[in-house]
Parts: C-alpha cells; sequence; structure tokens
C-alpha cells in the first residue's frame, strides 16, 4: 500500500525527473573529454587498399594512353622541382611530395573526372603519396609502377630480346621501340636513307587545231 | 556507420519506402496524440494548451542530443547529414504566413491531413486551401523567384554562423526548452481554462 503510494508520488514528479534528465543528457555532452575525429576512410579499408597491387598502372599501358591521347589521365610528377625540371613525362604536372597536402594542390588530387598518376624516380615515394591521398578517400589514383626508372629501361630504352626467347617478347620489343620513336628516340638502323625522286616535268603536248577552211562557194 | 542510406548499409532502393513507413508512423502519433484537433494547435497562441510547442521542441531536443552522442560513439557522422539551405527573407516571410494561415485554419500542414484521415471536414477545406495556395505559389514562381533566392544562403548551421562548439548550443537549447516549458505552464495556470 505505502509502496504504490510512493510510487504515485514518484510519478507526479515525473515531467520533473524527465526535464532533469534531459538537461543532464545535454550537459554530459558538454563535459564529455573530446577527441580527435578520425578523418578519411577507415583503417581496415585502407589497409586493404594499401595491400591491393590494383592501384598500379604499368610503363606499357602509360606509353598506350600517351601515344593515343587519353584525355583522361592526369600525369602528377612528385619528385623535387629540379628534377621535374630536367625530365618528367610529357603534360605533367609537379607536385612535389612535401607539397601534396598543400591547398592548392588538392583540386588536383581530390577530383573524379581524371584518373591521376603518380610517379616519381621508383614507385616508393609514390606510394607515399598515394597512401596519403587515398587515405583522405580520394577517387582515380594510380601509380606508375617501377617510376621513371622502368619508364626509361622499358619505353625509352627498352632491352632487345634475345634469340632464345618467346615470339612474344619480340612483339613486345617492337611495341615498346616503336613507343620509343614516338616519345623521341632515334634508332640508327630506323633511319632510311630517303630516296628523292627527281621530278620530271611534265611535257606537255599541245595539239595544234587544224584550222577549219572557210566554206567557199560551191563548185 | 551512419548515416545508413549514403553509406551504403541500406540502399538507396529503400529510401522512399523507409520515408513513407516513417510518415505513417508520424502521422499516426501526430493523430493519436490529438494534434488532429484545431482547437489543441491553436491552444498554443491562446495560451490554453501547449502540448504542440513542448512535443516539437522536446522532439527537437531529443533528437539533437540523440545525434551527437550518436556522433561521439562513431555511430553517426553528423557531417553527412542533409542540411537544408537558409533562405533567411523568404523564411521570414513565408514564416508569416504560415503562421497567419495555422492560427486563422488551425492546422499546420500535418496536422491538417491527420485531420483529413480521420475525415474532419475543416481539415479537408483547408488541405484544398493548401493546395490552392501550392497552385498559386507555383504558377507565380517566375515572378516571386528574385525574392525567393535572393537571400539563400546556402547550408548553413548556428555551429558555422557563431563559430560556437555544437556542445555549447545544444545545452542552449536545451535550457531554452526546459524555460519554455516552465514558462508555458505558468502561462497556462493564468489562462482561463477552455475544455474541448
Amino acid at each position: 500500500m505505502s509502496k504504490s503510494y510512493q510510487f504515485k508520488r514518484f510519478l507526479t514528479r515525473r515531467y520533473q525527473i524527465l526535464a532533469a534528465i534531459l538537461f543532464l543528457l545535454a550537459a554530459g555532452l558538454l563535459l564529455l573529454p573530446k577527441y580527435e575525429k578520425h578523418e578519411g576512410i577507415s583503417p581496415e579499408e585502407l589497409l586493404s587498399n594499401s595491400i591491393s597491387p590494383e592501384r598500379y598502372i604499368t610503363t606499357d599501358v602509360l606509353a598506350d594512353r600517351i601515344i593515343n591521347q587519353d584525355p583522361s589521365y592526369l600525369l602528377i610528377d612528385i619528385r623535387p622541382e629540379e628534377e621535374f625540371k630536367e625530365y618528367t613525362l610529357p603534360n605533367a604536372i609537379n607536385i612535389p611530395l612535401k607539397k601534396i597536402m598543400d591547398e592548392e594542390s588538392i583540386p588536383y588530387l581530390n577530383q573524379t573526372q581524371y584518373d591521376v598518376v603518380l610517379f616519381s624516380n621508383d614507385h616508393f615515394y609514390a606510394d607515399q603519396a598515394w597512401i596519403m591521398c587515398n587515405r583522405l578517400g580520394y577517387k582515380n589514383m594510380h601509380v606508375l609502377k617501377g617510376g621513371l626508372n622502368n619508364w626509361f629501361h622499358t619505353i625509352i630504352n627498352p632491352a632487345k630480346p634475345g634469340e632464345d626467347m618467346p615470339a612474344t617478347a619480340f612483339e613486345l620489343y617492337s611495341t615498346r621501340k616503336a613507343a620509343s620513336m614516338f616519345f623521341g628516340v632515334a634508332y640508327p638502323e630506323e633511319v632510311k636513307q630517303i630516296v628523292v625522286k627527281k621530278v620530271i616535268p611534265k611535257k606537255v603536248i599541245t595539239i595544234k587545231k587544224k584550222k577549219k577552211m572557210p566554206v567557199e562557194g560551191g563548185c | 556507420m551512419g548515416p545508413l542510406i549514403p553509406n551504403g548499409i541500406i540502399p538507396a532502393e529503400w529510401n522512399y519506402i523507409l520515408a513513407i513507413l516513417i510518415g505513417f508512423a508520424f502521422g499516426y502519433i501526430l493523430e493519436a496524440s490529438g494534434f488532429s484537433s484545431s482547437r489543441k494547435l491553436v491552444g498554443v497562441f491562446y495560451g490554453y494548451d501547449f502540448a504542440v510547442l513542448k512535443v516539437f521542441f522536446t522532439a527537437a531536443v531529443v533528437s539533437v542530443i540523440g545525434l551527437y552522442y550518436m556522433d561521439y560513439l562513431s555511430l553517426v557522422d553528423i557531417t553527412r547529414l542533409y542540411v537544408q539551405p537558409t533562405y533567411l527573407v523568404a523564411a521570414i516571410i513565408g514564416g508569416a504566413i504560415m503562421g497567419v494561415g495555422f492560427l486563422a485554419g488551425g492546422f499546420c500542414p500535418g496536422t491538417s491531413l491527420t485531420a483529413v484521415a480521420i475525415g474532419k471536414i475543416d481539415g479537408m477545406v483547408y488541405t484544398l486551401g493548401l493546395m490552392i495556395g501550392i497552385l498559386i505559389f507555383s504558377e507565380f514562381f517566375g515572378f516571386l523567384e528574385p525574392l525567393f533566392d535572393a537571400s539563400n544562403l546556402g547550408h548553413i548551421t548556428l555551429v558555422d554562423t557563431l563559430g560556437i562548439s555544437p556542445y555549447w548550443i545544444i545545452f542552449a537549447f536545451t535550457l531554452i526548452a526546459l524555460i519554455s516549458f516552465l514558462f508555458s505552464d505558468w502561462v497556462r495556470s493564468k489562462v482561463k481554462k477552455v475544455f474541448y
């Protein structure tokens, strides 16, 4: 009896109790220890992305894209500026690794229109840049496998296959050689003597038309 | 984890189905709480019934506190929730017009539909007026568009405008709610009781 009476008395104060709970919850939000929120993709996702070799693009594929003038590729050289000035891939943009998180680099990296290909001398630094971009959730990021060193060994200066190599090696070599010629490498054996044909001027033979004899009076 | 649909935990195709189900639940609760009665709704203006104020204010405070606790626990990413764009001047004018309509008609758009659902004739007339209003607005939209677009401030919140931590804003908002509840109880005790 007294218990139910107490409960009833407790219930008459229900609005005050609910208001107090609301107040405490709001104050609790204020007093909670703040922590830095994790930005970008989850660590598990980053790990699985970084293990996957999907990000790599081979030099042969890249050469094919450049030669076919694929407009959807954005080449980003992440080496220091001096090295960029010395040599780089055609139409590449220079964003040194140190500046990859800068405000002005973000529009190039955080976009969905282009397939971004990061490259450095090897793919080591490019991978570092890729990890940073991937963690922030940037899309369409790729890394040139082997970097510029591999570019030189495969495209610019391809190794001639030995006689005991399969036919595919020869096909690959001829493709790479053709690609290197596109990028300005000259092969002495390919330079042919161009025989300039003498142009013999056309002799125009004019045919004199026989003058029509005026019609004379009949006989 | 959340929001569930943008993060692909629930497929986007469920969006409208869930919206309809939540709408059913919302309509049912509105009706069950007596919000289909225009007498109850205009009670706020005459000071004899503050249920509308208390219900909607409590709903807002509970949901904002709950969302921020879920954000703290990484259950919901608060930055990915949709924020309605703020049209300042248009909202003031529209709010004034709606306030007049609310008091004159005794319904707000949602409650007028619950009134229609239980067969109230005043609710039907109100809904018809609502439709005519929508028709007039959309027919004259070309004329009203400069006014409509002029004050678009984008997807802003008080956190952006004032630069204060959201937790302080929530705390202040909760205090305002509780004080307004106390104040409304005081007003109600002063006003002559109306039985309806």
